[in-house]
């Protein structure tokens, strides 16, 4: 093997007292392509933030050209070496494609604070071409498909890291495919090759195994922030990589599975093909009283836009949607609640809590037309519905009337949970009901899910790991690329394991 | 603060250290809220100290009076606020409301006599005028300032074609009463507008729409995934602000007893500015009726005691400009919003 580029020993990051990352030790070889692979939140991201400079790691050395390596941010990564194509694409729309290659470095171009366009755009169509790119840089970005842009994204990063790194240059991969076509995705690996032959070392992240498989030489797994395995691509083939991807399952005690019910026959919700276009097509399930219905995929499968479809928060391009047996189109999250469909969304922070409510204010925000007086809000109703559910959900907190925003996270969780109950909607998403919460509160919330079941919800849930998911569901059902590629029925006794489930998701 | 929390770095752990942090939030956040009542009471207390008149009865009589329309102004205009947006349409509104309702009731250029109801058409007018554009910014998508801006527009214009270049002059016995009448030494148009302005508190404080109004305006995403109804209650803030705008038009001319469009004019700024000396936000999410109200106090204190400290108009000027900025300046929560449009 080559000469060792880049290094990590012994990597980690911690969030206060979490850590989603731990003792990553990575080499990357000149001319080597190092595919990294695992599960939404498994450390990939959070592990190339560190390398480009975007965040620092906690713990751990990292090491380019035998020297130690310290970047403070992107730039900086950019100056020593180290660029990122970054999965959200990084370009301005509204400059042209030559500005954003030269975004911050114009100096170059610049005379007495003017810059010359032309000679940028001469530079810039060079930097195309080492792409094997024909387009005009004079071109806005807006007004370039998606495809392109990808490319103009990654040869301004080549060109930025190889001005001063030529042929030891790290290139950081993150999802690149995502929006290409077949064809497309066979130019970016002719591209990969060719940054390959030059010497330099190369990360590519991918969801898409096939895509791991055909063009990397080394693959790292990671698993819960954990490095799992590391093996020459040659060596790997799709069960191998499903089985280091997944891990241990937790026990069912952990998801209160004596507490599952058995489903009614009575539908609570139908969706019968349901498209939204460009994000997923031909979607159907029937959702029963008493049911917990896991919806897995990865990030960008389409669970979280069906969910948003059933809530009114993005208009189906086809499809119907029943609730009790009535057809029903919903324009808003109001006429969602209204027929008794409520989401517990995913970003807690964004689009769960009211900072500046109290707490009782929060409970009570989705059921207020039950708690009045004379038309007014009834102070005294209000009170005790927050003090019930204070109680029951064992909310910690100084009071009704402390801010919402001084609980920690597991508690401005059940808060929002006590939000979901009182609503008396009888149909529940849980969109990543336990993401940033602690262990025990996580019992709770699970325990919270049973004792909906029983008292008649249907639940739909989009758990935060597969594990999650499976454990608290009764039915599962499998998005890839926006469609149904399987479906499970999860009983206590016989639930379905990560891996046979891993299997239809990628 | 900052040399002080770099010594805590060695000895607390994170989770400590987090938990001194939000009680640091917490405590400015208190002081933040009562930043207003202190600036009143130091501008009560300047007032007082350097001129003797400040606290007769007289001048205080004189202080409520000159609050009494921005008052009206403020009770509206806090939903809009809180919303985070702004509406430009209350002058027009103003000046609408004064001309249809000198043109109503008895005057000098016609023979209508609708009395009473002529007032109450004229508020339900600015209350249609009102939800017509919160439909219009909810349901077109237009940005609040562009659509009430233009919404501003029409009703100046409207105003001038009701009475076609000749302002009416109101003649209605009951106007005169309002205007020049007093309960135990108070104007009655000081009582109808602390009448509102009681009534927009109590909607603002204890019905659903009121809070509803603070949860869209600190987080819409989150009050929209809780399922209230968005829509209905941006609409109905337009239709409350449009309402007190009509009532603060009446107001108006009655005080004047004329009926021309710009009744109105350069009433909406210093309300605004007096909102946000209250500890109101023009990003929305902060502050409420009770802020208003001491806002509006601060600031009619202000300029009433440089009246009396005979300061030329155009310093007067000067000085309010400063003042605002120094007061917005120490009540802004900084490292809240990290971008500022």
């Amino acid at each position: 093997m080559n000469e060792v580029l880049f290094e990590t020993k012994g990597v980690g990051k911690t969030y206060g007292s979490n850590t989603v990352l731990h003792d990553i030790d990575m080499q990357i070889h000149s001319g080597e392509v190092i595919g990294l692979i695992g599960e939404n939140g498994a450390g990939k991201s959070t592990l190339m933030k560190m390398i480009s400079g975007v965040d620092t790691p906690s713990m751990g050395e990292m090491f380019y050209m035998g020297k130690p390596y310290v970047a403070t941010s992107i730039i900086n990564a950019n100056h020593q070496g180290i660029g990122m194509v970054f999965q959200e694409q990084s370009l301005v729309a509204n400059l042209t494609i030559s500005q954003n290659i030269y975004l911050g470095r114009e100096k170059k171009y610049s005379k007495a604070g003017l810059v010359n366009w032309a000679k940028m755009n001469k530079d810039a169509k060079k930097a195309l071409e080492r792409v094997d790119l024909s387009v005009d840089p004079g071109k806005k970005v807006r007004d370039i498909d998606m495809a392109t842009r990808e490319m103009v994204e990654i040869a301004k990063v080549l060109d930025v890291v190889t001005e001063v790194a030529d042929g030891h240059a790290i290139i950081l991969l993150d999802e690149p495919t995502t929006v290409l076509s077949d064809d497309e995705i066979q130019q970016m690996y002719v591209q990969i090759q060719k940054m390959k032959e030059a010497g330099n070392g190369i990360v590519f992240i991918s969801h898409h195994l096939d895509e791991i498989l055909a063009i990397t030489d080394t693959i790292y797994v990671f698993k819960d922030g954990e490095e799992t395995a590391v093996f020459p691509t040659a060596e790997a083939n799709l069960d191998v990589l499903y089985e280091k991807m997944v891990g241990r399952s937790t026990t069912g005690e952990f998801y209160v599975e004596n507490k599952q019910t058995v489903h009614s026959d009575k539908i609570a919700l139908e969706v019968e093909d349901l498209s939204l276009f460009g994000t997923f097509n031909h979607v159907s399930f029937k959702l029963h009283e008493g049911e917990v219905l896991g919806l897995a995929g990865l990030d960008g499968s389409g669970t979280e836009e069906v969910c948003a479809c059933l809530v009114g928060q993005a208009a189906p391009t086809a499809g119907k949607i029943f609730v009790d047996g009535q057809e029903m189109k919903f324009t808003n999250s109001y006429q969602a609640r209204r027929n008794g469909i409520l989401s517990v969304p995913k970003d807690r922070r964004d689009e769960g809590m009211i900072g500046i409510l109290s707490i009782e204010d929060n409970i009570t925000i989705s059921s207020w037309e039950h708690l009045k007086s004379n038309g007014l809000l009834s102070g005294k109703k209000i009170r005790s519905t927050a003090e019930k559910w204070i109680k029951e959900a064992a909310i910690k907190c100084t009071g009704p009337k402390a801010r919402i925003a001084q609980l920690s996270g597991g508690n401005a969780q059940k808060v929002i949970f006590a939000r979901a109950l009182e609503s008396n909607c009888k149909v529940l998403i849980l969109n990543h009901p336990t993401r940033g919460v602690d262990v025990g509160a996580k019992q709770e919330i699970y325990r919270l899910v049973r004792e909906m079941t029983e008292a008649g919800h249907a639940i739909i849930v989009i758990g935060d790991t597969l594990d999650e998911c499976l454990g608290l569901a009764s039915n599962v059902i499998i998005f890839r690329d926006g469609l149904i590629s399987g479906s499970f029925d999860c009983p206590v006794s016989g639930k379905p394991s990560q891996q046979e489930v891993v299997h239809f998701m990628m | 603060m900052n040399n002080k929390r770099r010594g805590l770095l060695e000895t607390l752990t994170v989770g400590q250290q987090f938990v001194a942090r939000a009680e640091d939030n917490a405590r400015m956040d208190k002081i933040r809220r009562y930043a207003p009542l202190i600036l009143l009471v130091i501008m009560t207390a300047i007032g007082g100290i350097s001129q003797k008149n400040f606290f007769s009865w007289a001048n205080i009589v004189n202080i409520m009076f000159q609050m009494s329309i921005p008052l009206v102004i403020s009770v509206g205009l806090s939903y809009v606020l809180l919303l985070g947006s702004i509406d430009l349409s209350i002058e027009g509104n103003m000046g609408f409301a004064g001309s249809l309702v000198a043109f109503l009731v008895i005057n000098n250029s016609n023979s209508n006599n609708f009395g009473i109801f002529g007032i109450i058409v004229v508020i339900l007018i600015g209350v249609a005028v009102g939800a017509l554009v919160g439909f219009l910014h909810t349901k077109a998508k237009i940005a609040s300032f562009i659509v009430t801006y233009a919404m501003g527009c029409i009703m100046t214009g409207a105003a001038i074609l009701i009475y076609r270049g000749t302002p009416i002059q109101v003649k209605d016995p009951m106007f005169v009463t309002i205007s020049q009448g007093r309960l135990f030494g108070i104007p009655y148009i000081t009582l109808i507008s602390f009448a509102v302005f009681i009534i927009g508190a109590i909607i603002m404080n204890y019905t659903a729409f009121g809070r509803a109004v603070f949860a869209i305006g600190d987080n819409e995403a989150a009050a929209a995934s809780t399922g209230i109804n968005i829509t209905r209650t941006k609409i109905k803030v337009f239709a409350l602000c449009g309402c007190t705008a009509a009532i603060a038009g009446v107001l108006q001319c009655m005080r004047l007893k004329l009926g021309q469009s710009d009744l109105g004019l350069n009433q909406m700024f210093p309300v605004v500015t007096a909102i946000v000396l209250g500890g109101g936000s023009v990003s929305g999410g902060k502050g409420g009726a009770l802020q208003s109200f001491v806002g509006v106090l601060i600031y009619t204190e202000l300029a009433n005691w440089l009246t009396l400290m005979g300061v030329d108009t155009n310093v007067k000027k000067v000085i309010q400009g400063i003042i605002i900025i120094i007061a917005v300046t120490l009540t802004v929560e900084h490292n809240r919003k990290t971008v500022v449009k």
